[in-house]
């Protein structure tokens, strides 16, 4: 391809979702990754499918892309380990039950039904090994998870099946715009030039937007998840909590996978993570307190993503405010592999019409200049 | 100087009859199942610890302690001097994570990077570590990784989790460790952490 229509920063999930949606509406498009596809966040997440406890901005779209998931095959060729277990986070205590209750409240006061009040005896049939203190919960019953990195290589193939470009390791190192187009020069000394640029770098798009000329707040966090030894199943929907930070499910291996924001710390110029074991203990101690079966068994592995997260705990989704041509995705807080399948399909939408008829006011890139997105609404939002 | 000495074999008594006052961690009473800079964590009948070091030698086969230390490798071994000192001062190598042939030949390079490590005169030097091959395998997600993770520890288990090992961060664990005692570790809650910051331009 010698003449690209979109040049495209960021091979992990976003990206390539971008790419995919682009390549259906007959664009082509040249993906630049630094490293190799879902090198960070995008290979790394807990693959959480959640509508569940979402920001009121991003329900709308958590919804839309379940809707996808629950048909992810016909987008990318296959199911991608997608299963709509269910997801429910639990109340420890009559507090944290008000704390939901209002929540769903809320929701429904908005017109979304999709958040469900359960008590104690349907927690009990839901989530039979929980500890006997928790009280009630929200159920989202089409909630689910999936395979993270199996996602991404989904996406990717499929993009490539339309003839996009992928090119792994070429990490760019500067851009410009002049004649119409975006110029962009990679490490290894190779340029790209095209009239449309998406920014979907990831922890790195705040250096992409800053190169553009245009200052978004975006830092990154690191975080930790662990796996345990095979168990026997006891546990089939994903689990949070509403007063701690926890993500919990089992996969069909038996390992149970615990993250949901405790952080390592990393370095963005190396991409090197180092764990933090006290917070992974504390992890540890969370997930133990509400399944008391975990006593038995080991953790044989732990690691962290590299995310990009923004003040106000959104990410950003829009037309630059101050360059032409530029189109930002990125900023996602831990919590983008759900929505990364409609993502990509907004993206086309700004780049080919310049508009999209989903709701990404909340989202734009310089509300940061100005009053604040709603904020506070949202449950505490496990990462993954 | 606090000194960790990291493996039971002939390496790791060689070095503490060298290091007396070092703190050796050997199988099957003390297992070293991670580190990170400064601290080796290990599990024991007591739970789940720290041991601080200012120095440290790892004897043992377990490449990924020294992945996690951010040592360098090259050809499946850590890359180190004569002294056996790697990448990173004062963490040194010898015996079995050498590649080491022979219990002599361990005992001969722990007694060279024993008084290297105590600032002792050193006489002769431990030869470049014969080359481990790695396994090519498509690379693993987390669960497939944690499979392999939880294999017992052997040459090839551990050939594989390092090949796997180097083409991520952070470096995975070592070896499991129990869930209850690791949870046991935890104190108070800890105070949320900030994001980390950017700044950096395109480069």
């Amino acid at each position: 391809m010698s003449n690209p229509d979109v040049l495209v920063i960021g091979g992990g999930l976003h990206g390539l979702s971008a790419a995919l949606h682009l390549a259906r509406r007959g664009r082509r498009v040249r993906v630049l990754e630094k490293e190799v596809a879902g090198a960070h966040a995008s290979g790394f997440s807990a693959g959480g499918v959640r509508t569940l406890g979402r920001h009121p901005a991003e329900v709308p779209l958590a919804l839309a892309a379940l809707d996808l998931w629950h048909g992810i095959a016909a987008l990318v060729g296959e199911n991608c380990g997608f299963q709509a277990t269910g997801q429910i986070k639990v109340a420890e205590d009559a507090a944290e039950l008000a704390v939901l209750e209002r929540r769903v409240a809320g929701m429904r006061a908005q017109g979304h039904a999709h958040e469900e009040l359960i008590g104690p005896e349907a927690l009990r049939r839901w989530l039979p090994a929980l500890a006997p203190h928790c009280v009630g919960g929200i159920l989202c019953r089409r909630d689910g998870f999936a395979e993270p990195y199996r996602t991404t290589l989904a996406f990717r193939r499929a993009a490539l099946a339309l003839a996009a470009e992928v090119v792994e390791g070429a990490r760019v190192t500067a851009l410009e715009r002049h004649g119409g187009l975006w110029h962009l020069r990679c490490a290894d000394g190779a340029r790209h030039a095209a009239p449309v640029l998406v920014n979907a770098a990831g922890a790195w798009a705040g250096r992409v937007a800053r190169a553009a000329g245009e200052d978004i707040p975006l830092g990154f966090n690191a975080f930790m998840m662990m796996l345990t030894a095979p168990m026997a199943p006891f546990v089939a929907p994903v689990v949070g909590a509403t007063g701690r930070p926890i993500s919990f499910k089992q996969s069909a291996s038996g390992q149970v996978m615990i993250g949901g924001g405790h952080k390592g710390v990393a370095d963005l110029s190396t991409g090197r993570v180092t764990l933090d074991v006290e917070r992974l203990a504390f992890s540890a101690r969370t997930a133990l307190e509400l399944f008391p079966i975990l006593a038995e068994t080991r953790m044989v592995h732990a690691w962290a993503g590299i995310e990009g997260v923004l003040p106000d705990d959104i990410p950003v989704i829009g037309r630059s405010a101050v360059a032409e041509g530029l189109v930002h995705a990125f900023g996602f807080c831990g919590h983008g592999f759900a929505i990364a399948p409609l993502i990509g399909g907004i993206v086309a939408d700004l780049v080919v019409s310049g508009g999209t008829s989903h709701p990404i006011a909340a989202f734009a890139p310089d509300r940061f200049g100005r009053a604040a997105a709603e904020a506070g609404a949202a449950l505490p939002q496990p990462a993954g | 100087m606090s000194v960790v000495i990291i493996g039971g074999g002939p390496a790791g008594r060689a070095a503490l009859a060298l290091l007396p006052g070092a703190r050796l961690v050997a199988r099957p009473a003390v297992t070293a199942w991670h580190a990170t800079p400064g601290r080796i964590w290990v599990e024991d009948a007591s739970g789940v610890h720290a041991l601080p070091f200012t120095r440290l030698l790892l004897c043992a086969d377990e490449p990924l302690l020294l992945l996690a230390l951010g040592c360098a490798f090259a050809h499946g071994r850590p890359v180190v001097d004569g002294r056996g000192e790697t990448s990173v001062p004062g963490i040194f190598a010898a015996g079995a994570i050498l590649g080491a042939a022979t219990p002599e030949a361990a005992a001969l390079q722990a007694g060279i990077a024993a008084r290297a490590l105590a600032g002792q005169p050193v006489q002769g030097a431990i030869a470049p570590p014969p080359p481990r091959p790695l396994p090519e395998a498509p690379r693993r997600d987390p669960g497939a990784m944690a499979a392999l993770l939880g294999t017992p520890p052997g040459p090839a288990r551990n050939a594989a989790a390092l090949a796997e090992a180097l083409r991520q961060s952070p470096p995975a664990p070592a070896r499991p460790v129990g869930f209850a005692a690791l949870a046991a570790l935890a104190g108070a809650p800890p105070d949320p952490l900030p994001a980390q910051a950017d700044q950096e331009a395109l480069a």
